[in-house]
């Protein structure tokens, strides 16, 4: 399915994603963390540039493109 | 934990890593049923849980070290096009949806579920789950085969009627994906719940064994990348775990190999028996004391 709206959609589904992954690795984000007192989260980090780089291939397989 | 006791576990993980019999569920049981006295919640357990974990992933590197070579080329080429055009691009985009369930519920409930089911009474009741899943998986998939119209040929004729790992869907690919964090509670079998799943998205059992095989690479791979710096703690015995971590890569390397000839006319079914057996020889020996 290739549609412009979709492929925005999922890049900045991407870049929320990426932001996300920042929060936690600051430790400004504890959401559902094993331990609050530790400052960084890398794990949490990997897993969302992981989520977006997904989101970012999505995003070029849904646009539309010139025939 | 003594040095034979590490080459024992390691031995251990490695051979029941891929197995579809739960290398969790034999780490929490066998230690119990030998009454061995390492507790498992200690600190300094972990680290050795890592090492064994890498041991394993880099046995299924070098066993797929071509294969990985293929799909990473193919990967980068189809997400950098937007779309796929080889069986290969789309196995390496199947592998990316199958690893993302894993690795969301992985860091978000891992430690959570392993803490919950810890105890070798809860282990060995999940082995006889596992053991009835895989009957179960081959139940289904005998009923398939019958729709399918292949009863009445050799069993390797009937497996070239289902699929490669290539060709199932992204759904299925995203289920089975998600079926690995079923394996969080010990005594179910990440590979037995992915290649049941991949039997039932019609793949051949040779093909499930592969695709199972190769989703467990980077998951097990970053699970054991992430934990790393433990290993740098102090008190950890870094030369016994490796020695540990060796034998584990060695036994997954030799069970992979035999669970993919085995699997060219294999199935499921000895494997959930062993495991319905195991689990309740465990539970009346840990119910009497043994």
């Amino acid at each position: 399915m290739r549609s412009n709206s979709l492929s925005i959609g999922l890049a900045v589904l991407g870049v929320i994603f990426l932001v996300i992954g920042v929060l936690y690795a600051f430790g400004v984000l504890q959401f559902f963390v094993t331990d609050p007192n530790s400052p960084h989260h890398y794990t949490h980090l990997i897993l969302f540039v992981v989520l977006a780089a997904a989101a970012f291939i999505a995003a070029n397989f849904t646009r539309e493109r010139a025939v | 934990m003594s040095f034979w006791q590490a080459l024992f576990m390691g031995l251990l993980q490695g051979a029941t890593e891929l197995f579809p019999v739960s290398s969790l569920g034999h780490a929490v049981l066998v230690p119990s049923l030998l009454h061995w006295s390492f507790r498992q919640s200690d600190p300094s357990f972990v680290p050795f849980l890592v090492l064994l974990h890498l041991g394993t992933a880099s046995a299924l590197l070098v066993l797929y070290r071509d294969q990985w070579v293929e799909i990473g080329i193919g990967f980068f080429k189809a997400a950098l096009r937007g779309s796929i055009t080889t069986p290969t691009e789309r196995l390496s985009m199947l592998l990316l949806v199958g690893t993302l369930p894993a690795g969301v519920l992985g860091v978000y409930l891992e430690s959570r579920i392993k803490s919950l089911f810890s105890s070798p009474y809860v282990a060995a009741t999940f082995l006889i789950v596992n053991g009835l899943l895989m009957l179960g998986f081959e139940l289904l998939r005998r009923r398939a085969e019958r729709r399918a119209q292949a009863a009445n040929v050799t069993q390797q004729e009937r497996e070239e009627r289902f699929a490669d790992a290539s060709q199932i869907s992204f759904r299925a690919a995203l289920i089975v994906g998600a079926c690995q964090a079923l394996a969080f509670i010990p005594g179910i079998s990440r590979s037995g719940v992915t290649i049941g799943g991949g039997l039932l998205a019609g793949l051949r059992h040779e093909e499930a064994a592969r695709f199972s095989f190769l989703l467990a690479t980077p998951v097990i791979l970053a699970a054991g990348l992430v934990e790393g710096p433990l290993l740098f703690s102090s008190g950890v015995p870094v030369g016994e775990y490796v020695l540990g971590a060796v034998l584990a890569g060695v036994a997954a390397y030799a069970s992979a190999r035999f669970l993919l000839r085995y699997f060219r006319s294999g199935r499921l079914d000895p494997y959930g028996w062993y495991c319905i057996a195991a689990g309740l020889l465990s539970l009346a020996l840990l119910t009497l004391n043994l």
